[in-house]
């Protein structure tokens, strides 16, 4: 194994760039989640990011919210200002493993594991959080809703680094995150769902009932016309299956039920409307 | 004061360690629980608590000898197959590799019970489930060993993979083991105790379930593992965490092929065992054949993946109860089969089927019983005891059907217990016989402490409680392998110092044993439990003791050590009379001194009364020791079962559901436990509390279960999850409030009456919480874990109209062969079969008689 340790953000980029197998590493929580016993991992070239002071910093603009990416999840648990204008940065950040793994873990690294269970992305994907990707050629900035291509395939070149997470500011009416695990720590996520809505904007994100985390632009349409009194009311949680068959695509596996997923999905949301009366 | 009663006639020292070791209940321990206690019934600290939280303890994996080397052994990755060949050439040239073991090295066949010797140290020939061991390497490092073990190439030829009962009973070749009833099939069992149609005949309902209990394992936070080195005169030393040293031992000298008396085996104490350590391992044996094959140090430390694959947990069980009811709710028969999946090796798998029926007569009157089961070969991980072993699947089981029972029949589920409570100092239908049972005071205890009158049938939706209870052994009644010898042994040792050296062969596995070893001493001979030192768990300087298994070392090592203590305090106070000119009957043993309970003036330090007996009797010492009452069954069978004594335990639960998603949250557990007496009543409820959290994992969560891998990828038949990341076991955030209630009913067999506590009170929990969710959302889920989709399932089959119920609707129509009859004692039984020699074979394949001569009586 060997470990690349970049003094600087411009080293970091120029070392992704003569090799483009290494891999990034910042808090390390998925990546050495399987240690030593993997042995791909052990051959692998791992850059460190955690020295770089530039990938720090969470900052306020007049428009957004910039998690560096070295931002953790306890970052966001203890900061005051992200609770009161982004709650549901700090419910999921909550939900994740448990404190360790909140204390090391980074919002940017689970966004790059694309797990489909990560419990950050649904969250951000909700607030239209945007990746900005850096390399030596520049910045790109991505909306994370165009981030995920397929399965574990994403748009960040292999010379790229995510360096930060920018959440534009905006009021929302409503916003609430539910996660559904065989426990209430320390586990990987059945199904979890992350709602805003702003004005008449909704945004619906789910994870573990497709191959990414994903939007869910059926049921947003829906919602919005239901609680816009466009659409017929919510009688019942089957009211949304359709649209739920359409967004996403959950499967058996050692986690839970395809049935059960869709399920439950159905039903979290269905009562959250009810309860937020639409 | 209270009154003491006169010891027994004085008897020549050097014959104490001679006498016939007592057998049940001695007067011996009358004369303690006579006497006022200072020490027994009051929280004190565990002997070993400091230690442990301050790091000290030394587990086995804390062990390191100068020149010590580091084994892995290479595990198939295959469910069943042939071994084709080994090549170890890659590996041989790796760095820093010493040397290899295989199959062919150790040839002796092993197994915690005489009559499955089936495991081999390595896989001879074959191997039958993923995992199972195949190589050993040893390295200078353990990644030198890791590396070179990823080197190691074992070619398969498949075999076909039995993958449940079913399969099994339909697949009989080709046959995972070359032993066994019938094909796959390792045991089939079928007994009758009583005229069973009478009993049917008599009920006014008959009503039958169908139960599941998913197979689980211990999860020890501390894994296996083992040290062993020899000594330049060829003698083989192995400390290692195993609940069950003595067996070990055993196994060692047979695979080994060296007599015991070179062998030695120390039990670390154990970071958790709950069962899983109380069979001989593989790792165990090979570190000791690697040992004296290079005479260095050899260790062995498992990984947690490892430990899955070693299990030996709980089977999963499929039951089929039948019970008739009288309209008041007595019973008047009872029909229960069941079927275990066994995994791939015997384990303790015979006990386990037949303890898969034998405590289900225990709590409540069964005037007439039958039991069929059957236990097959698959190839998983064998299973065999985890905290209950057997009992927590029927006993699910029946407290589940007991509970629809009592809805049918319109009875309150307290009600329906308290109403066919078996009686105290009776026996049963299938000859076990029940001293002391609190079992209607546990009841009592936690109806009142969760308003069960008040509340039950009347919360609001989605709020529930359920009621259950449970039985446990205090030890078996017999040893794993036939002999007349004690089962627990203990030696104490005293001299001028005043210190007090107790020896026992007993295993500290955080139940708490040393404790009550030491603290039954200490109260006999009234001093402090810091002037005991103990000497525990070695083979070589330490009396047997079966092991930690079965609930048995608070019973057997204490009434043991009662007897040894009672002898030490009979010298000592003989001289110590002569010497104050005190009848010896009228001098009391109390906080370091020893004087005339008539004028305490008339006294002298414990020290001064212990050097006195040492001039008056020369080097001081005594033993004691514990055999059993016998049992009153005569039948083939009846050896699983008896005990001194049984603990009873009474739970309720209180859930909250979410009917949205069928997720739920126990709020409180109310649990009452009989413990005959408490010995430390801080263990106790530690024990208690730790059986709701392990009870409440399986009931919510734990299974230990396995899927197929995709044909591109071998189609092998692997654990779901053999790791922590995946098997789920409940966190802080499940663990509710337990309140407990500690009943005394003080039984004559225990120690001051002392009863189990270790495993009993698990039981009670997975039917509990299963009865809860029925009271809090009117559906039934049969089987174990429960998980939030079944609940979920079940509310949707019911809002369709259909039953809301989830489990398994059949039991197969499995052949259990001729059962044994066996006349209970009201219908003037002996506790003999009256077919034994027909009884137990299937159907055309000859008699019992026939069926021994031809495969052999097996035993070691």
């Amino acid at each position: 194994m060997t470990i690349l340790l970049p003094g600087t953000l411009t080293d970091a980029y120029r070392m992704l760039s003569d090799d483009p197998d290494v891999t990034p590493v910042a808090g390390g929580t998925d990546l050495f989640a399987h240690w030593p016993e993997n042995r791909v991992k052990q051959s692998t070239t791992y850059l460190d990011l955690s020295g770089l002071a530039e990938l720090r910093s969470m900052r306020w603009t007049k428009s957004e919210l910039v998690l560096g990416a070295l931002t953790t999840y306890w970052d966001v648990v203890t900061d005051a200002r992200v609770a009161a204008e982004f709650p549901n940065l700090v419910t999921a950040a909550r939900q994740v493993g448990a404190v360790q793994i909140q204390a090391r873990g980074t919002w940017a690294g689970n966004i790059v594991n694309a797990s489909p269970a990560a419990d950050g992305v649904p969250v951000l994907l909700a607030y239209d959080a945007t990746v900005r990707l850096g390399s030596r050629d520049g910045v790109e900035d991505i909306p994370l809703d165009e981030f995920y291509l397929d399965y574990k395939k994403m748009r960040r070149r292999p010379d790229q680094l995510v360096t930060e997470i920018r959440i534009p500011r905006r009021t929302y009416q409503r916003a609430w995150f539910e996660k559904v695990g065989p426990r209430k720590s320390q586990a990987i996520t059945k199904v979890g769902v992350a709602v805003t809505v702003a004005g008449e904007t909704w945004r619906i994100a789910a994870n573990s009932v497709a191959p990414t985390v994903c939007r869910c632009p059926a049921l947003e349409r829906y919602c919005a016309a239901v609680a816009g009194a466009k659409g017929q009311p919510l009688t019942s949680p089957s009211d949304l299956l359709p649209a739920i068959r359409s967004d996403v695509s959950p499967i058996d596996d050692i986690r839970s039920t395809a049935e059960y997923r869709e399920q439950v999905l159905a039903r979290i949301l269905f009562h959250a409307l009810n309860d937020a009366g639409v | 004061m209270g009154k003491t009663k006169t010891p027994k006639a004085e008897a020549p020292l050097s014959d104490a360690a001679s006498e016939a070791p007592s057998e049940g209940s001695t007067d011996k321990k009358n004369v303690a629980s006579d006497r006022p206690l200072n020490l027994i019934g009051k929280p004190f600290r565990r002997v070993d608590g400091r230690a442990k939280v301050t790091g000290q303890t030394k587990f086995a994996d804390d062990l390191h000898f100068p020149r010590t080397v580091h084994m892995k052994l290479v595990r198939s990755t295959v469910p069943h197959a042939e071994i084709v060949s080994i090549d170890t050439t890659e590996a041989a040239g790796m760095p820093g590799v010493l040397g290899f073991l295989t199959g062919d090295d150790m040839p002796n066949t092993f197994g915690i019970l005489p009559v499955s010797q089936d495991e081999h140290a390595l896989c001879v020939g074959k191997v039958r489930f993923v995992g199972d061991p195949v190589v050993a390497v040893a390295a200078l490092t353990e990644d030198q060993a890791h590396e070179a073990a990823l080197k190691v190439k074992v070619e398969y030829n498949d075999l076909t993979t039995i993958a449940s009962v079913e399969q099994a009973a339909s697949t009989p070749e080709p046959r995972i083991h070359d032993y066994g009833d019938t094909g796959n099939i390792h045991k089939q069992v079928s007994m009758s105790f009583g005229d069973l149609d009478a009993g049917f005949a008599e009920a006014d309902e008959i009503f039958e379930d169908i139960y599941y209990f998913e197979g689980n394992t211990h999860l020890p936070m501390e894994q296996h593992a083992s040290i062993a080195f020899t000594e330049d005169d060829g003698r083989v030393t192995i400390y290692s965490s195993t609940q069950t040293p003595h067996y070990l031992h055993r196994s060692l000298a047979k695979v080994l092929e060296l007599p015991a008396s070179r062998i030695r085996v120390i039990a670390c104490p154990n970071g958790g065992g709950f069962g899983g350590k109380s069979d001989p391992f593989n790792h165990e044996i090979c570190a000791a054949k690697m040992a004296l094959k290079l005479g260095r140090p050899v260790k062995i430390a498992l990984t947690r993946e490892e430990v899955f694959y070693c299990h030996r947990g709980r089977h999963p069980v499929l039951m089929k109860t039948r019970t008739g009811f009288k309209k008041d709710g007595r019973m008047t028969a009872q029909h229960l089969q069941t079927a275990l999946d066994g995994g791939a090796y015997g384990s303790y798998g015979v006990a386990s089927t037949y303890y898969t029926g034998a405590l289900q007569t225990v709590t409540y009157d069964l005037p007439k019983y039958r039991f069929d089961s059957i236990r097959a070969f698959t190839n998983k991980p064998p299973c065999g005891p985890k905290r209950g072993h057997g009992t927590p699947q029927p006993r699910a089981a029946f407290e589940t059907h007991l509970d629809k029972a009592a809805h049918r029949l319109g009875i309150d589920p307290a009600d329906i217990r308290l109403n066919n409570l078996v009686p105290p100092d009776s026996v049963t239908a299938n000859y076990l016989k029940v001293g002391s049972i609190g079992l209607g005071d546990c009841i009592e205890a936690v109806v009142k402490g969760s308003g069960w009158r008040e509340r039950y049938g009347k919360l609001p939706e989605g709020r529930g409680l359920g009621l259950a209870c449970g039985s446990y052994l205090c030890g078996a009644g017999l040893p794993i392998y036939w002999n007349f010898m004690p089962q627990s042994g203990v030696q104490i040792k005293l001299d001028r110092s005043g210190g007090v050296a107790v020896f026992c062969g007993e295993t500290e596995i955080g139940q708490g044993s040393d404790s009550v070893l030491a603290a039954c001493v200490a109260e006999i001979l009234g001093i402090d439990l810091q002037d005991i030192r103990l000497c525990v768990a070695d083979t070589d300087l330490t009396p047997v003791d079966l092991g930690s298994y079965s609930s048995r070392v608070t019973l057997m090592v204490g009434n043991a050590a009662v007897q040894a203590a009672e002898r030490a305090r009979e010298i000592i106070a003989k001289a110590a009379g002569e010497k104050l000119d005190v009848p010896p009957s009228r001098l009391a043993f109390s906080e370091h001194r020893v004087f005339d309970i008539e004028d305490d003036e008339r006294s002298m330090s414990f020290v001064e009364a212990v050097q006195a007996a040492e001039a008056k009797f020369g080097t001081l010492g005594t033993t004691g020791s514990y055999i059993p009452p016998r049992s009153p069954g005569r039948y083939r069978g009846a050896g699983v079962g008896p005990s001194p004594a049984y603990s009873y335990s009474a739970a309720v639960v209180e859930v909250e559901v979410d009917p949205q998603t069928g997720i739920y949250q126990v709020e409180h557990v109310w649990m009452a436990h009989d413990v005959g007496k408490c010995i430390n009543p801080a263990l106790v409820m530690g024990q208690i509390e730790g059986s709701v959290y392990m009870g409440l994992g399986e009931a919510m969560m734990e299974e230990q279960v396995f899927r197929r891998l995709p044909k591109k990828r071998s189609n092998a038949l692997v654990h779901k999850h053999p790791s922590l990341l995946e098997y789920k076991s409940p966190t802080f955030h499940e663990m509710p409030p337990v309140t407990s209630y500690i009943i005394e009913d003080p039984d004559p067999n225990g120690p001051f009456g002392a009863k189990e506590v270790g495993q009993g009170p698990l039981l009670p929990m997975p039917p509990a919480v299963a009865n809860a969710i029925f009271d809090a959302v009117g559906v039934r889920v049969d089987q174990v874990p429960i998980g939030p989709h079944h609940v979920l399932e079940a509310l949707e089959r019911k809002a369709k109209g259909k039953e809301g119920r989830v489990g398994p609707n059949k039991f197969p129509d499995y052949d259990f062969g001729v059962p044994l009859n066996v006349p209970t004692v009201a219908e003037g039984g002996d506790g003999k079969a009256t077919n034994q020699e027909t009884a137990g074979v299937r159907k055309g394949i000859g008699t019992m008689k026939d069926r021994e001569e031809a495969v052999g009586k097996g035993g070691q």
